[in-house]
């Protein structure tokens, strides 16, 4: 891996590349240049995970004209497939490695695509296709569900971590903050707080799990945004992060895409 | 057979769209037609235009019903509104049964402007529908700590 990022920093490929450093034994993200392309170290498989893609957001928003590469994971290539979509990221300024997550992080994560489709260091781990935690929720009687729910809901601090944490929430009005639609100055938030960033996460959560990766209290909100995603792949036959051209603006077919005026 | 008090009156909030249903419901009005008075009507130009923050912000504000009615399919004044309609009460429905909440509070019904008899009955249906069922349970998390502003 050293040699093949060291090959496009040199060539000038890339302005820069985010890929991993250890640091006292742990991976820990960092900006390779062609300065110090000297510290790039040989891949091995990890566990650990970072939000790096919105390091990646961060530093291409700083500098709009240079090429960043990023050593991704499948979900963080969904990731950068889909911001792609939302227009955040230029195509022709990232280019994506790829690395494939072990099999009991796929497990952990009940990815439904632990690999990403570039060129990738490691062996693909199984998929896993059915989530067991969606399918135990879905089994448990309705009032047993909410009371479940509602146990969790209620740790919540407010913390925002799961909205700063997600690499697909970039609104510069957010809104959880808006203080019509959630009471403001209540702890523990409503439940509406979860409900509605279920609903901005519909069409856009890629499963990468960091949200509740850096919950404080421990909320199950993966399951949440999974089911969000499941109905929104149902109704809408739309499935975040694929490179199949889809994007969520065209939900209407081309009605959406025509110039306004008179027909 | 003991009688059993119940004061229990259900909250029901409704959308509906301006060029059919809202139409319907005022013709119910004109032709002195009955129908519960637990309903608190809200006129959007679409049905498509009900986003599903309105519908779980009726239900956290303690609406225990929420009905939302517009023009049938083909109908609909801005051509595709209710299609939208369809799929978003579709996706809102599904989120809330997952989080435990009775799908059956949320309805969606095709009312059309000339259709005012249709309206009364389906606000008699769903207003009977939810004091069966019940107030809704509350959205209101428990306050652990209150913070006076």
């Amino acid at each position: 891996m050293n040699t093949q990022i060291k090959k496009l920093l040199d060539e000038g490929k890339v302005d820069g590349f985010l890929a991993y450093k250890i640091v006292h034994g742990y991976p820990f993200p960092h900006l390779f240049t062609k300065e110090n392309s000297r510290d790039l170290e040989s891949w091995k498989a990890t566990n650990a995970r970072y939000p790096i893609v919105k390091l990646l957001l961060g530093k291409a928003r700083a500098n709009p004209d240079k090429t960043y590469g990023i050593l991704v994971r499948g979900c963080e290539e969904r990731a950068v497939n889909e911001l792609f979509k939302w227009n955040q990221l230029k195509k022709d300024k990232v280019l994506m490695l790829g690395q494939t997550c072990t099999g009991d992080l796929a497990e952990e994560c009940e990815c439904w695509k632990p690999y990403p489709t570039q060129a990738g260091y490691g062996n693909p781990a199984p998929a896993v296709s059915e989530s067991p935690t969606l399918k135990r929720l879905e089994s448990m009687p309705e009032a047993e569900r909410l009371a479940w729910w509602l146990g969790n809901f209620n740790r919540c601090l407010k913390c925002f971590g799961c909205r700063d944490v997600c690499p697909m929430c970039f609104c510069n009005d957010c809104s959880l903050e808006g203080e019509k639609l959630i009471a403001p100055k209540k702890l523990p938030p409503d439940t509406s707080f979860h409900l509605v960033r279920a609903t901005h996460m519909a069409g856009r959560c890629i499963d990468c799990g960091l949200c509740e990766k850096v919950c404080p209290a421990n909320i199950p909100l993966r399951a949440l945004y999974k089911e969000a995603n499941k109905l929104v792949e149902d109704t809408f036959g739309y499935k975040p992060g694929l490179d199949d051209g889809k994007s969520p603006f065209t939900f209407l077919g081309e009605e959406s895409m025509l110039p306004p005026g008179p027909r | 057979m003991e009688t059993q008090e119940n004061s229990f009156e259900p909250r029901i909030l409704a959308f509906l769209c301006n060029w059919c249903s809202y139409a319907g419901a005022d013709l119910a009005g004109v032709s002195r037609l009955q129908y519960p008075s637990n309903i608190r009507i809200i006129r959007v130009m679409c049905s498509g235009t009900v986003s599903p923050h309105h519908v779980l912000h009726s239900f956290q504000r303690g609406a225990d019903g929420v009905l939302i009615a517009g023009c049938h399919i083909g109908d609909c004044h801005y051509l595709k509104g209710n299609y939208m309609t369809i799929k978003r009460v579709g996706f809102v429905g599904g989120l809330m049964q997952f989080a435990g909440y009775d799908p059956q509070r949320l309805h969606l019904e095709w009312i059309s402007a000339a259709e005012g008899i249709k309206f009364a009955e389906v606000v008699r249906a769903f207003t009977e529908k939810i004091r069966n069922l019940g107030p809704a349970p509350t959205l209101e998390a428990v306050p652990r700590l209150a913070m006076s502003a």
